[in-house]
């Protein structure tokens, strides 16, 4: 089983603005409207077997551009399933997709679909020619066109086999058997792209939500399209309007013979994708996106517009700074290195493209947020959707991600179109990163990337599975880097090679310091913030008495660290009792409210503190989770700490311990075990006590800076 | 002294016309070229007679591989007729040679792109043959049905003036006395760019190929009035493209402005540039060019 089913849809980039059912015959049909432009793009699911999650990947960009209605076919989805094959018609489908536009209240519509789906956008086309602008079919199904793919000469199966191998599951007893096996083989060939593993796993996902039932009476029972080839013919030429038509070479359901056939019939385009599978929309939606808009404004041309093009020695010298969301932790060490930058470049322009919590700090630093910027989807939001208590299991939150990811590049894509920027900088920019390296001919300006730690590494818990994911994440990665080295322009790691950890990239991988030494420059650590010199005259101007015990408890940016303030607030009674000087600051952060924490006497609560390192450099403990930046802001300055990894954590438990223990900093905590008595015993033990940390460098942002200043 | 040398022959062409042609109407010869195949043709008009069809030597090559083109010297410019009479000259005149040349080329239909004083001459073409034009591209478009004049230009051109500093020099005296010098300062405001070199001595060179007594003849052809022009604008129907330099010293970037939104069409902005961008900066031109091009088929 290579799936585990969450039961709960990962979070969306864009949620709908309008949803509802379209009811015809008795089934009802559930879609979900998207934006409110001028011209609406109607996208067809395709058969049972999935739903229209499957557009997720196009949805956040072109409901930008357009307005855009989708729907979950009968048999999936929120839509009803009827019970016997009759339910299942071609021509309902079809049918349906008029239902929609009509609740809708759409005149008219470009109408796309994928495989069956692109079949019955052309059927639409065919009958209501007047509602249909134009067709964008992706591996279109017309059902006897042409001699089906090889791999359906047995289709539908309804014979009991002697064989479960191979193409022998397409088969109605197998399916009742052992569906999701079926779906594991099944959409493993529909995308035979190399690391798919979040695609298929999506798609097996969308086949266990409809069951098998809806597929088996539709193989068993359905009523067909039409029974000859010149039918086909003849609805294909039916088609007045302009169709455009995408197909991967490497189709595993639908050849190559039909989709030229389709566009040789219609009157459209074909658009080849060599070394594409059947879902192109997923595998390649930067790809599809700009092919489906450019499309749909071919054949519905936008409001007429201005725009503006600066001749090239004409423009003013500019940066885009994508710095990541996830945490606060980003945000004050790229706030550093653009300082730096501007002091290198005094005519640089650096524009952010950030979400908060990371614009919280830009604009208290008084930096130019771009105004797209409000338009990402929010990061944030997602990770605390995926943590539990004291528990973020990163790899998959990041996995999970992947519609937020790619969903914010097509915003930045449509921002460096947009606007001439001399260099993109992205620290953690992983969309920015894997996107720019799947669609190479997308670079336009010089490009840095920046990160302060290099591979996913498994959970020991996370078993074979995991293993396998994290090493397919890492090879695709290197593949990338070997295939494109033009790309980063710079990959800069923030930390020195004894930060990087000693393990390998995966078991037939390289090692990860060896291959980060090759491929990456490092400038040291970056604080962020210049050391404290008096920390006493510090103490005095923050309000800190010269005989209290301060203890700063603070969980980073986010919103995961409720779990640990709660059970370090619980400690605080006993930690007290320890050291009766004691004084605890707990900052819950700007995505905690601080109202939902309890309070005690000689405990302060704040929402959230600006230059919160300050106080870091002025306390004699603080308690914090297991993030990189807090944890080497107290290790600058010198303070001991307690640090939590958040569970499942894979950078906060291998990388960032790994690099602690290296300065000989902090001491390590465990959430499983480490209760109120522990903490407070620790907070008794470590208050106050004078450390000898390695020490941290304090001209990372500067060495940063350079390495960047040398692409302008 | 001369800034610039007139060439005593034309340059290599990256591509030369598959047809040339002439067309007469009323005894006035007007030449023409046609460069390769393919839907939509593109016809180049004529800007004011001071330069010919070499404007368009950095568009030609790159659209004839796709497209046909057509292209021909205004009357008073070129391989083209110098007739003396102003009324020669009048914008309908330039608008039927750009009929007849159409009508001899067997070109039904075309994308037209008109410079400048192309403007006017396009959209009487695109207003009265509107079965002709397919789309409108005006580059700098010398419209007077909208926005305002440059303040500097508002001297004399008839009266003998005392002095030749700057846009004094835009005086049909001036050019009878010192021709070549008007060139060089026309041209010189055309292109404000810097590192425009070739692009001013190339103009220059055109302009020596006709005499200031033409030019005179020309500027007495008469021309829309504002409220004619803004009239023209309206009835334009098919797609249109206005592409204007924000530093154009020739005529003000408020004119551009007031076309595109007069004819309800796209407008692009150059920052940076001056009159003649589709000569300075031929590849951002070319491009979207192409692209307004595709949008049409």
């Amino acid at each position: 089983m290579i799936v585990s089913a969450t039961g709960r849809e990962q979070t969306r980039a864009r949620y709908a603005d309008e949803e509802g059912f379209a009811e015809r015959d008795g089934v009802r049909v559930f879609y979900e409207v998207y934006g409110d432009a001028p011209t609406t793009l109607l996208l067809y699911p395709t058969e049972p077997i999935s739903n229209s999650r499957l557009w997720k990947a196009q949805v956040p960009y072109l409901s930008r551009h357009f307005r855009v209605v989708t729907f979950d076919p009968r048999g999936n989805g929120r839509s009803d399933r009827p019970t016997t094959g009759d339910g299942y018609a071609w021509w309902d489908f079809v049918e349906d997709g008029h239902a929609v536009l009509e609740a809708t209240g759409t005149r008219e519509a470009l109408v796309g679909g994928l495989c069956d789906g692109g079949g019955w956008a052309l059927a639409l086309a065919a009958t209501r020619p007047a509602e249909v602008l134009g067709v964008a079919a992706i591996a279109p199904f017309v059902p006897r066109l042409t001699p089906s793919h090889p791999n359906y000469r047995l289709f539908p199966g309804l014979e009991p086999l002697e064989t479960d191998e191979g193409w022998a599951k397409c088969n109605t007893h197998y399916w009742r058997r052992d569906w999701r096996g079926f779906l594991e083989f099944f959409f493993a060939q529909q995308i035979p792209e190399p690391h798919s593993t979040k695609q298929i796993e999506d798609c097996v996902l969308y086949g266990l939500e409809g069951r098998a039932e809806p597929s088996i009476l539709s193989a068993e029972g359905a009523p067909p399209a039409w029974e000859t080839e010149e039918e086909a013919r003849a609805m294909c030429a039916r088609v007045r309007c302009p169709v455009l038509v995408i197909h991967g070479d490497l189709d595993n359901c639908q050849t190559r013979e039909r989709a030229r056939a389709v566009a040789e019939l219609t009157g459209g385009t074909l658009v080849t994708l060599e070394g594409s599978g059947h879902l192109p929309q997923a595998r390649h939606p930067v790809k599809v996106n700009g092919l489906l808009k450019e499309f749909a404004h071919e054949v519905a041309p936008p409001a007429p517009k201005v725009r503006t093009w600066t001749r090239a020695l004409s423009r003013r010298r500019r940066a885009l700074y994508v710095s990541s969301p996830i945490g606060l932790g980003h945000a004050r060490r790229d706030v550093a290195i653009a300082q730096e930058l501007r002091r290198l470049h005094p005519d640089l322009e650096i524009d952010w493209l950030a979400q908060h919590p990371v614009t919280v700090v830009l604009e208290a630093e008084g930096e130019r947020i771009h105004p797209a910027s409000a338009l990402l989807a929010n990061e944030s939001v997602h990770i605390e959707c995926e943590s539990a208590e004291h528990d973020l299991h990163a790899f998959q939150a990041i996995r999970r991600m992947d519609e937020i990811l790619v969903a914010n590049f097509m915003l930045f894509l449509d921002v460096v179109r947009e606007e001439n920027y001399d260099l993109w900088i992205g620290d953690e920019a992983w969309e920015v990163d894997y996107f720019l390296h799947e669609n190479p001919e997308l670079k336009s300006a010089a490009y840095v990337w920046l990160t302060d730690f290099v591979g996913w590494l498994p959970m020991e818990n996370g078993g074979d599975r995991e293993q396998f994911l994290t090493a397919d994440y890492n090879a695709e990665m290197i593949e990338h880097i070997a295939r494109f080295p033009r790309i980063r322009d710079r990959a800069v790691f923030v930390g020195n090679p004894d930060d990087v950890v000693p393990d390998r990239f995966g078991s037939e991988l390289p090692g990860i310091r060896d291959w980060t030494e090759q491929h990456y420059d490092f400038a040291g650590y970056v604080t962020g913030f210049e050391p404290v010199a008096d920390r006493e005259k510090l103490r005095r101007e923050l309000g800190y008495g010269p005989l209290e015990q301060v203890c700063i408890v603070t969980v980073g940016g986010s919103g995961v660290g409720g779990h640990l303030l709660r059970r370090v607030i619980e400690a605080f009674p006993q930690a007290k009792a320890h050291v009766p000087e004691l004084r605890m600051v707990v900052v819950a952060g700007p995505r905690i409210d601080p109202a939902t924490l309890p309070e005690h006497n000689g405990l302060d609560i704040h929402p959230y503190v600006h230059e919160l390192y300050r106080h870091l450099a002025a306390c004699d403990l603080a308690v914090v989770q297991g993030g990189l930046t807090t944890s080497m802001e107290l290790t600058a300055n010198r303070r001991p700490f307690l640090y939590f990894p958040l569970r499942h954590h894979f950078e906060q438990n291998f990388h960032v311990r790994h690099r602690l223990e290296r300065y000989g900093a902090g001491r390590r905590m465990d959430f499983e075990t480490d209760g109120p008595a522990e903490i407070a015993a620790a907070i008794g033990e470590e208050i106050g006590r004078e450390v000898d940390y390695l020490p941290v460098e304090t001209d990372g942002a500067a060495r940063a800076a350079k390495l960047i200043a040398e692409l302008l | 002294m001369a800034l610039h040398v007139a060439p005593t022959r034309e340059q290599t062409r990256a591509r030369y016309p598959e047809a040339s042609g002439f067309v007469e109407r009323d005894g006035v010869r007007v030449f023409y070229e046609v460069y390769g195949a393919g839907e939509p043709t593109f016809l180049l008009l004529p800007t004011w007679s001071i330069i010919h069809s070499r404007q368009w030597k950095a568009q030609i090559p790159f659209l004839a591989r796709e497209h046909r083109v057509v292209t021909f010297d205004g009357r008073g410019s070129g391989r083209s007729d110098r007739p003396t009479a102003p009324e020669a000259y009048d914008e309908l005149q330039f608008a039927l040679d750009a009929l007849a040349v159409l009508d001899a080329t067997n070109t039904t239909r075309a994308v037209v792109v008109g410079y400048s004083l192309g403007a006017p001459r396009g959209l009487i073409l695109a207003v009265e043959h509107p079965e002709r034009v397919t789309g409108a591209v005006f580059i700098g478009p010398a419209y007077s049905g909208g926005g305002e004049p440059l303040p500097e230009r508002v001297m004399a051109w008839e009266d003998e003036l005392d002095t030749d500093e700057g846009w004094a020099k835009y005086n049909r005296h001036y050019w009878l006395r010192d021709y070549r010098g008007f060139l060089d300062f026309f041209f010189g405001k055309l292109f404000r760019e810097p590192h425009s070199t070739k692009q001013i001595e190339d103009c220059v060179g055109w302009g020596l190929e006709t005499t200031p007594e033409t030019l005179i003849a020309a500027h007495h052809g008469a021309k829309p009035e504002p409220d004619e022009a803004r009239e023209l604008a309206e009835r334009v129907r098919c797609p249109v493209l206005v592409l204007q330099g924000a530093d154009d010293a020739i005529a003000s970037h408020t004119r551009g402005r007031a076309l595109a939104e007069h004819t309800g069409g796209d407008l692009v902005l150059l920052a940076g540039a001056g009159h003649a961008p589709h000569a300075r900066d031929p590849v951002f031109f070319n491009l979207l060019l192409r692209d307004f091009a595709r949008r049409l088929a």
